[in-house]
């Protein structure tokens, strides 16, 4: 069974008047113990859609429509009591920003402390520090950190940090939003081993939001492609980054340097740019843009099918062969 | 620079409390600037109707002295916001240049102007603006200066950390490189881009200014010569029961042009930090 | 801690130092012979007043009136009054008394009502309320303090009787213990919701704004997002966040307090500082203008010291060695 499935998830932001559609129809299945990676470029919805998931946007200015289901059990219907009960428990989230995740006036084991204490409200202070620091030392943390405040703490300690405080409950759905951006290379390359290995450890299946197909292609088993709020193409990650099949995901894959090395072509980048979400194209989303595209992608949406080799796309000339 | 400007200028249009503060501001000059012609009276002129309460003769009635409140309160508008706007723009200039030279020049200048600027910092500014009035005068134009001399402390903070951040771009790097001599530079490039954020706290300073020279009008340090909202209030006080409209309405005049400037000040600032300087 | 404090201390006296000089000058370059004032208009003797402008010092150069006059100060002397032959000490302390009283009241009270009504707004941001209240500060913040005093004399006191004009007990009375408690409070009532009423627009928008930025944190959704419950994240992560510019402005205000409330304390007739300052101007009494300038400096000084002492300790990115 699936451990989390999204069913038709869409997402719109209501703001002076114009509707948002940030998110659209999005369905997917993450497989427990497998990775999954959503990419995009920014402001393709990677964020918007894990907050919606989350229940972490501003019912005030957003609605969010469809199903969320967590070990079969709707997120979005769930009472705040049964939410916060599974919040941190079963899934829990490392943000890009790892020194804002964290309040700067209180030390970091105080902090984390709290967030166990949530859950376990009968923990003694002994027994939360014991856990924090076990936690600490999963990611090669130091101990001592316990009594130290963020600011006192290099980049790739916060982050270890964010990564550290995401396990402290055991969940088993782990979601990072660009959680090793900021970071350098080695640092990052470290911190992804190590989050493997727990994962492995732990039975923790991860979902990985980001930019950089190089950590997508290094640490998830599947990935997703996100464009404009719509899901483009999905399947196992050697695949799709290998022979994509969408248009846009080769455009993706041409315009990013690591995957084409033993090529001589010149990078290539896709022209144009994201569209209106307030204004979305009655046809496909990415039709504007689209090298292949023709009258039919400019007047009705690609549906989400699947090809050989468990892989999904949404896209009337998929494969480069006419499908229609 | 002159981009900057117009998109300003269009999102300051855009804005309800800077428009409401400008039709404020438009009735408020009008006033000041046809009070001769506005007002149904002579506001100097002393006649046999003592404390008259509001009436068809006398809209706002007449104080102690049988003068028509109405007309007294239209004159003093001229008054509040020449004394609001020059000691607020005095502060602006000094604030400006203090700020200015201490953050693009920083070092050694910024030491002795950055400690100028904190050592003012803790001077209590009312009690020096009463020292001064009380001991040298208080005609009009002495009102202003020392106002103007008190309330440049924040002009010269923003301005500095104005000049340390723009100081930092290439452009001004260039023109370093090209030759062109510090001053130049200042005056052209670090004061008319930092400017913006001045704009703002002149614009509140002249609220602030407005409000400065009541308090001293009412204290009784006010120019005796000339008719002032504060001081009608000071004459007004000792017939708060027999004549409430004196002091009631002089407050009322009060309050709507320091909300005024307020708005138009409050409007500035808001525009300025969200959009103008993400870019 | 201990150099940075030193160093902090140092840098205060120097400025009150400065202060005094600069204050000296001014008084000192004021056209008008304060003995000739105290004299009077009429029948002027000019022996008398050679001989008192000796006694008091005046006929000295300016320079060495100054360094007598710091001289005596560190001997605990501020002088002695030309107007009334006390010396200056002790009027000041019989006059801050009073002073203090009103500040204090009035401080503590704008401090929680306005940090109060500012985090309920902040909590109901674009309620009814929350622009409501926002439209009041405007108007107080616009409003001149000696106006709000006489209009609540016009209201409450002339009108209808509910609280006495002017003074801080009742003369003919003269109660005592108790009693006398209760009629300084009545008296109290009127000047200190005049000097409140200015002050809690500072109070709200400062809490309002800080504790709406520190809401929209990241840690705050970290929080949120690990199930605990609104109230708690308020209670322990956000005041505690949002307290600091609140503290600030109340250590600055604080710092003002002597000067302060001079114009409320004019209106009611209120024995403290600021009458006695006033009347000092008018009589140009320059040791007690001095004395009382001199008092103004030094609280500024403390009080910023110690709001920087505090503020350390509230927030720990705030290193104790460096300072700002």
């Amino acid at each position: 069974m699936a451990i989390l499935s999204l069913r038709d998830v869409s997402v719109t932001y209501r703001s002076s008047g114009k509707e948002v559609h940030a998110i659209n129809n999005i369905s997917l299945d993450v497989e427990e113990n497998e990775s999954l990676g959503i990419v995009g470029e920014s402001g393709s919805g990677k964020t918007t859609l894990i907050m919606a998931v989350l229940r972490l946007l501003n019912t005030k200015t957003t609605d969010v429509t469809g199903e969320a289901l967590l070990k079969g059990e709707d997120i979005f219907q769930m009472t705040p009591e049964r939410l916060s009960e599974i919040r941190w428990t079963e899934m829990a989230i490392v943000f890009q920003k790892a020194l804002n995740a964290l309040s700067p006036v209180h030390t970091v084991g105080r902090f984390i402390g709290d967030i166990y204490r949530v859950h376990k409200p009968e923990a003694t202070k002994e027994e939360i520090r014991s856990v924090v620091e076990e936690t600490f030392e999963l990611v090669n943390l130091p101990k001592r950190i316990f009594k130290l405040y963020p600011h006192e703490l290099s980049g790739g300690m916060l982050q270890r940090v964010s990564i550290a405080m995401s396990l402290i409950l055991d969940p088993s759905l782990l979601i990072m939003d660009e959680a090793t951006t900021a970071l350098d290379v080695v640092t990052q390359n470290q911190i992804l081993e190590e989050i493997k290995r727990l994962e492995e450890q732990k039975g923790i299946t991860r979902i990985m939001i980001t930019h950089d197909m190089s950590v997508v292609a290094s640490s998830c088993k599947k990935v997703a492609v996100l464009y404009a709020g719509s899901l483009m193409e999905s399947g196992p990650t050697e695949k799709v980054l290998v022979e994509p099949i969408h248009p846009y995901t080769q455009g993706l894959v041409e315009s990013f340097p690591t995957f084409k090395t033993d090529t001589h072509e010149p990078l290539k980048s896709i022209p144009g740019s994201l569209p209106d979400l307030a204004n979305l194209p009655a046809g496909c989303v990415f039709a504007p843009r689209c090298p292949k595209a023709s009258d039919i992608c400019f007047n009705s949406k690609p549906e989400m099918k699947d090809y050989p080799g468990n892989r999904k796309a949404a896209c009337f000339f998929a494969g480069g062969s006419n499908n229609e | 620079m002159k981009k900057n400007f117009e998109k300003f200028k269009q999102a300051l249009y855009g804005n309800t409390q800077f428009k409401v503060g400008l039709v404020m501001l438009a009735i408020l000059l009008f006033i000041a600037l046809f009070a001769g012609v506005l007002s149904p009276y002579d506001p100097y002129k002393l006649s046999e109707d003592l404390l008259v309460s509001p009436s068809s003769s006398h809209p706002l009635g007449t104080d102690n002295l049988g003068r028509d409140l109405l007309s007294m309160l239209f004159y003093g508008a001229k008054v509040s916001l020449l004394v609001g706007t020059i000691s607020a723009l005095i502060a602006a200039v000094i604030g400006t240049l203090l700020g200015g030279v201490a953050g693009f020049f920083g070092g050694k200048v910024d030491m002795i102007f950055g400690g100028f600027i904190n050592i003012f910092m803790m001077m209590p500014t009312f009690f020096l603006i009463l020292i001064v009035v009380a001991l040298f005068g208080s005609g009009m134009l002495k009102v202003m200066i020392v106002i103007g001399l008190t309330s440049w402390v924040g002009n010269a903070k923003l301005m500095r950390a104005q000049a340390l951040s723009i100081k930092e771009r290439t452009y001004i790097k260039s023109a370093e490189s090209i030759g062109e001599s510090k001053l130049k530079i200042l005056f052209r490039h670090i004061i008319p881009n930092g400017i913006f954020p001045i704009i703002a706290n002149t614009t509140m300073g002249v609220a602030s200014a407005i409000l400065t020279e009541s308090s001293l009008a009412f204290l009784g340090l006010g120019d005796p010569n000339i008719i002032s909202w504060g001081q009608i209030i000071q004459n007004g006080k000792s017939y708060l029961l027999t004549g409430w409209w004196i002091c009631v309405f002089a407050g009322l005049a009060i309050i709507y042009t320091v909300i005024t400037f307020y708005l138009l000040g409050d409007g500035i600032n808001r525009i300025l930090s969200p959009k103008l300087r993400s870019r | 801690m201990k150099s940075y404090l030193g160093k902090r201390i140092v840098t205060a006296v120097l400025c009150v130092f400065l202060a005094l000089l600069f204050n000296f000058i001014i008084i000192h370059a004021a056209p008008g012979n304060p003995i000739r004032i105290l004299a009077g208009t009429d029948s002027v003797n000019e022996e008398m007043i050679a001989e008192l402008t000796q006694k008091y010092g005046l006929d000295q150069p300016a320079y060495i009136q100054f360094f007598r006059y710091v001289g005596n100060l560190f001997k605990g002397d501020m002088g002695v009054s030309i107007y009334t032959g006390q010396p200056v000490a002790d009027e000041i302390i019989s006059k801050l008394g009073p002073t203090l009283l009103l500040c204090l009241t009035s401080s503590i009270i704008a401090l929680i009502l306005g940090t109060l009504l500012g985090i309920f707004c902040a909590r109901h941001v674009g309620s009814a309320l929350d622009s409501f209240l926002g439209s009041i500060s405007y108007l107080f913040d616009s409003t001149p303090s000696f106006w709000l005093g006489l209009m609540l004399i016009l209201v409450f006191a002339s009108t209808l009787h509910l609280f006495p004009t002017a003074g801080m007990f009742n003369v003919r009375q003269n109660a005592e213990g108790f009693a006398r408690v209760v009629d300084v409070l009545y008296h109290l009532v009127l000047p200190s919701t005049a000097l409140s009423l200015t002050l809690i627009p500072y109070y709200f928008r400062i809490a309002r704004t800080s504790v709406i930025q520190v809401g929209n944190e990241d840690f705050i959704t970290t929080l949120r997002g690990a199930g605990m419950r609104e109230d708690r994240i308020y209670r322990k992560y956000v005041f505690r966040n949002a307290i600091l510019p609140v503290v600030t402005v109340f250590g600055i205000q604080l710092a003002y307090i002597v000067s302060g409330s001079a114009i409320v304390e004019i209106v009611f007739s209120w024995p403290g500082m600021g009458s006695y300052m006033m009347t000092a101007i008018s009589r140009r009494d320059y040791p007690t203008l001095m004395g009382i300038y001199l008092v103004i400096s030094i609280s500024v000084a403390v009080m910023m010291i110690v709001v920087d002492v505090v503020y350390t300790y509230l927030d720990p990115r705030i290193s104790r060695s460096e300072g700002k």
